[in-house]
């Protein structure tokens, strides 16, 4: 008789803290659930407090795995994005969050992790390891990941370049990278506040996959994939 | 009835003992650490190990024998708790947890069947194995996904079946007014059945008992560990089942024989999960002793084996109140 297919938990073995801080995190029923409940709380406030808009929903693949990328401005950007997805993809959405700030403390690591479903990047010390894991990922358990590539969150509202570190999770693969651009966040959260400020509107828009079947998997290629996804941002942002 | 005299959670001169007698062994044991620690001849590797281990029984013993203390609604409870952790570990080791809907259905049949066992619903509590069964074989059809059914549908029932429905008999137990020694003293001679055995294959030593399976475990350890345990329920038992069909030796001695035998063989059943999925501990949640499984494995069959060896000699809770929460 053959073997059965038995896949354990990719984050089997590790303590608790460091599961909640492992690349290999898998969701059980309880994340699940919090998660859920967490993601209905923030699309109840978003429309209530900052009447959050999405257009262009159509744009969005049937199925993960997708990356979303957006311009980075506010704390409120990865909770928009995820808060604009449904079913399945919304489950399975993983915010690449700055691990210095959402991982620093346990209890910032149980909120990252049960609530926002975050996983860490290492500003300056994310190593090549990390992103292979996270690449795999991607494809293997159908995930969707929420991007930033500017690396950072704009304190004027103007968007930086975009970092290669996209290209390294999508160059070469059939995972489509969803352009988004969001308008108003660093009114509605600036990132010198300590908290989002009800009554500023909040708008999402989502334009055309892009598909990076054909990139190489190399530093030339990671490079053209950040420029074209920045392009792709761009062009979404309202004239003026 | 198990004969209980009148009285509190100590009534029973029993369940003093069992209680007494465990701090006073968690103490020596303590104390012979320290004492090793101090003649140096234990390196640090393995004072470390030591130190973990008892720390972790100081936390785990007061959270088993406590709610068997406090009584029959704790009882239920700390066995429902348990269930559930020993599932989640099972889940990610298996990775049946990626099966949403599954999962949460085995979640649904431990709670059902804690609840009737908090219920004192003897009819429901039976009826549940069954239906659990056809309710796991049927959740995920309407998926429209027949790849890999067969062994989804087969984790789930055995999960349910060892950790719901077999744990849960533990938790009945306590519908009896004298469940106190007998549930303390299930829960104290699966410990020494583990420690008996791993103390008599280290003395003794000699031939691997099944070394695909365990490659630690020899069989002069598995005889030791049950002629300790015998030994140990038997006596015991005949205190608490004095003036009853069960106080005869010969019935005492197999009851004794059916715990060390049922322990041993939970064990085996959990390194059998291990070595098939190619892993080392269920969990980390126990410093020094890995998961909830590794250290509870040994209940999952001692809990049903020894409620119907109880149940056919003396019965559970008979004159006690039935449906206390679904009755009239």
């Amino acid at each position: 008789m053959d073997r059965w297919d038995l896949r354990p938990a990719r984050d089997l073995g590790l303590r608790p803290m460091e599961r909640l801080r492992s690349l290999g995190r898998e969701a059980g029923l309880v994340s699940l659930a919090t998660g859920g409940l967490w993601r209905r709380g923030v699309r109840a406030w978003l429309r209530a407090a900052h009447g959050f808009r999405v257009e262009g929903r159509e744009n969005l693949p049937a199925s993960p795995p997708f990356v979303l990328v957006a311009n980075h401005a506010s704390h409120l950007d990865a909770l928009a994005l995820s808060a604009a997805l449904r079913g399945a993809a919304a489950r399975r959405a993983h915010a690449l969050a700055a691990g210095d700030l959402f991982f620093a403390n346990p209890a910032a690591s149980i909120l990252s992790a049960y609530a926002i479903n975050a996983l860490p990047v290492w500003r300056g010390r994310s190593r090549r390891d990390d992103l292979m894991t996270m690449r795999a990922r991607l494809v293997e358990d159908g995930l969707v990941y929420i991007l930033f590539p500017e690396g950072t969150r704009s304190r004027t509202g103007t968007m930086a370049p975009f970092q290669p570190g996209l290209g390294m999770l999508v160059a070469g693969t059939p995972v489509p990278v969803v352009p988004c651009w969001l308008e108003g966040a660093r009114d509605a959260w600036p990132a010198e506040a300590r908290a989002p400020r009800p009554g500023r509107p909040l708008s999402l828009r989502i334009g055309a996959p892009l598909h990076f079947e054909d990139a190489p998997d190399g530093r030339a290629g990671w490079q053209a994939v950040a420029a074209a996804a920045e392009a792709a941002v761009r062009g979404l942002a309202p004239e003026g | 009835m198990i004969p209980h005299p009148p009285g509190g959670a100590f009534a029973h001169p029993v369940t003093t003992g069992i209680v007494v007698a465990t701090a006073a062994v968690l103490a020596l044991a303590g104390l012979a650490i320290l004492l090793l620690s101090r003649s140096g001849r234990a390196g640090p590797d393995l004072r470390r190990e030591l130190w973990l281990r008892w720390g972790s029984w100081c936390a785990l013993l007061p959270l088993m024998l406590g709610p068997v203390l406090l009584g029959r609604e704790w009882t239920v409870g700390a066995v429902t708790v348990l269930s559930l952790l020993c599932y989640r570990e099972y889940a990610r080791a298996t990775g049946l947890f990626r099966e949403r809907l599954l999962s949460a259905m085995v979640v649904v049949g431990i709670l059902a069947v804690n609840f009737a066992a908090l219920d004192h619903w003897y009819g429901f509590f039976v009826a549940l194995w069954p239906l659990t069964a056809c309710l796991l074989a049927v959740a995920t059809i309407p998926l429209d996904r027949p790849s890999g059914y067969i062994q989804r549908t087969a984790l789930a029932i055995l999960a349910f079946l060892l950790f719901g429905a077999g744990l849960a008999h533990l938790g009945y137990m306590a519908n009896d007014p004298g469940y106190r020694p007998l549930v303390l003293l299930l829960l104290t001679a699966v410990a020494l059945n583990d420690v008996a055995a791993f103390t008599c294959g280290k003395l003794i030593g000699g031939a691997k008992l099944l070394p695909a399976t365990s490659p630690n475990k020899t069989v002069s350890g598995a005889l030791g560990a049950v002629v300790v345990t015998t030994t140990l329920v038997a006596s015991v038992g005949a205190l608490i089942f004095r003036g009853t069909p069960l106080a005869n030796p010969v019935w005492l001695i197999a009851m004794g024989a059916l715990v060390s035998v049922a322990g041993q063989m939970g064990d085996l059943l959990l390194s059998s999960i291990k070595r098939d999925l190619g892993i080392k501990d269920m969990g980390t949640v126990l410093p020094g002793h890995g998961g909830v499984l590794d250290r509870f494995n040994s209940l999952l069959l001692v809990a049903p084996a020894i409620f119907h060896l109880v149940g056919y000699f003396v019965g559970f809770g008979l004159l006690a109140p039935t449906r206390v929460i679904t009755g009239h």
